[in-house]
């Protein structure tokens, strides 16, 4: 059994695990995040930036990466455009507190949308969407 | 309104093929810049349409070779399209890399690669084009058509009888023209048109987009395992889905009983459609002044046929050409020139013979020369005395020759 596959079995019964990237620049957001889906059976990279999650990228590759919008400096939208560069069928989550981004055209090629709120139950119900319709989990 | 509708749409004119069936005339340049009719390139006849049809929001995307392509365009189009005030424009777009470190993978993918662009200009939908392919069309009676019928997706198709539909991608259409299926090239029994038992609707390669629905299908096609081609990935998938995809009828602009489209993909249908131009009647009429063809051209002085000398033909000096095609700046100097096509600045001296040739510029054709069948490209220097195309295992020692015996004698070549 490799490490990967102890932790993939630490997940509760029925849930789906998967390895995630979570870039956000809000730090104690993010340890928020690495809880509650950590909670939900996945494994949890962190990065505060996008430089920082493409750095990630290059180490290992994510199930799935779960992207923040409004950034400083590198934001989602150009951070997705360099992930999908590196590997188009990375899947990737855009995680916002802006729902007007939804119209811009570069944020389509993302696999999900979530307007971020008070808890994480559409966030963690849309991974296990996105990780179901790609094949990842059954 | 019509103006409106074309406010509204964006044109995109893909330009980066290579070309690769045209080499060596696609050496050096991608196969929008190779010249056609003496004096234009191939792109000026769908840039002429979309003056023309005043679509005047264009984006030419590049890739390949197009220093020559580039320069053409900035030269002789950018003052015809470009008035900031009225926001019309032509801007030339090589690949941006923003989504990809490729070039474009394919037709769906320049597209793809562009989608920032689509972002900044927000049109309403979307008008692709192919920028090497002959024809006249005015986009705007398809646009209009477009919006009538709510499509999610138009593609212009023209007629074509169904012994030929082997060549070609066929659309099925119902008797609506709405788009239920796609044959590919199809062996044998290829879907005909309702009501039109011997006609079948063959793809031009011509599309108008809703916007969303094109970032949408685009967006999708190319997170997938997919040749990111619209022929083969896109449009299937939407006519499987179910999506509003609709045939134009393709109405041909240039008046004659037959409409004439041509992809000139091969270096045979390219010599063709250049010949054609040096019939009495053409099939394809540059002189229409109602659809005018631009290009860019230098300032050339008139074109000069010099030695009317009497007496016995092949004993004098005689300059002339006849049933032909001739640009400016060209000096015909004692040389006979039949059924050619000349590029300006192009030289043919004493006693030499020209047949059936597309000359280009700057060629010159050396005193008793003799050459039939040849397509010479930018530049090249025919010695004194050399025949060319009346031998065609001689030609080929030498030469790239079409499969139906056309000689290609290649740019700035010294024999």
């Amino acid at each position: 059994m490799t490490a990967l596959g102890g932790i993939r079995n630490r997940g509760l019964k029925g849930r789906p695990m998967a390895k995630l990237l979570v870039v956000d620049d809000d730090r104690n957001q993010g340890q928020l995040y690495k809880i509650d889906l950590e909670d939900d059976g996945h494994e949890v990279t962190l990065a505060a930036s996008g430089p920082e999650g493409l750095e990630s990228l290059k180490k290992s590759r994510p199930d799935l990466i779960v992207l923040d919008i409004s950034m400083p400096g590198m934001d989602g939208i150009e951070t997705l455009g360099k992930i999908l560069a590196q590997d188009r069928t990375l899947p990737v989550i855009l995680n916002t507190a802006y729902s007007n981004y939804k119209n811009n055209f570069m944020t389509w090629s993302a696999d999900g949308y979530v307007v971020k709120s008070g808890d994480t139950t559409e966030l963690k119900n849309k991974i296990r969407e996105v990780l179901k319709a790609r094949g990842i989990v059954s | 309104m019509a103006n409106q509708l074309l406010k509204d749409t964006l044109t995109i004119v893909l330009s980066g093929g290579q070309g690769e069936r045209l080499y060596p005339l696609t050496k050096d340049r991608a196969k929008p810049a190779v010249p056609f009719g003496g004096m234009y390139r191939i792109i000026d006849f769908t840039l002429s349409n979309c003056l023309n049809s005043e679509c005047m929001n264009v984006y030419i995307l590049t890739q390949y070779k197009s220093f020559s392509l580039d320069r053409h365009i900035i030269l002789g189009w950018s003052g015809l399209f470009n008035n900031p005030e009225m926001n019309q424009f032509i801007h030339i777009l090589p690949p941006q890399q923003r989504t990809g470190t490729s070039w474009y993978l394919g037709t769906a993918d320049a597209i793809y690669q562009n989608i920032y662009n689509l972002e900044r200009e927000k049109p309403k939908r979307v008008l692709i084009l192919a920028g090497d392919h002959i024809y006249k069309m005015n986009y705007a009676k398809m646009i209009e058509y477009h919006v009538e019928r709510n499509a999610d997706l138009t593609i212009a198709c023209v007629n074509v009888h169904k012994s030929e539909a082997n060549q070609l991608g066929i659309a099925v259409v119902n008797d609506e023209n709405r788009i239920v299926g796609f044959q590919e090239k199809p062996k044998r029994d290829p879907a005909t048109i309702p009501g039109q038992p011997d006609q079948c609707f063959a793809s031009m390669g011509i599309y108008v987009f809703s916007t969303e629905e094109l970032v949408r299908r685009i967006s999708y096609d190319a997170r997938q395992e997919s040749a990111h081609d619209f022929g083969k990935n896109v449009i299937p998938a939407m006519v499987n889905d179910g999506a509003r995809v609709f045939a134009y009828p393709f109405k041909d602009e240039n008046k004659k009983e037959v409409a004439y489209w041509r992809d000139v993909g091969t270096m045979d249908a390219y010599f063709d459609a250049n010949m054609d131009l040096t019939r009495i009647t053409p099939l394809f009429n540059l002189y229409d002044d109602s659809w005018p063809v631009r290009t860019y051209r230098e300032n050339y002085p008139p074109a000069k046929f010099v030695f009317s000398e009497q007496g016995p033909e092949g004993q004098v000096r005689r300059g002339q050409a006849l049933d032909s095609v001739i640009s400016p700046g060209v000096i015909v100097s004692g040389g006979t020139v039949i059924r050619s096509v000349l590029s300006p600045q192009v030289r043919v001296n004493s006693y030499s013979t020209v047949e059936d040739c597309i000359l280009m510029e700057g060629v010159s054709i050396g005193r008793r020369a003799r050459v039939r069948r040849c397509i010479m490209d930018k530049g090249a220097q025919i010695p004194e005395g050399m025949t060319i195309g009346f031998d065609a295992n001689e030609d080929r020692k030498r030469f790239a020759v079409s499969a139906g015996g056309v000689v290609i004698v290649p740019k700035d070549v010294c024999l």
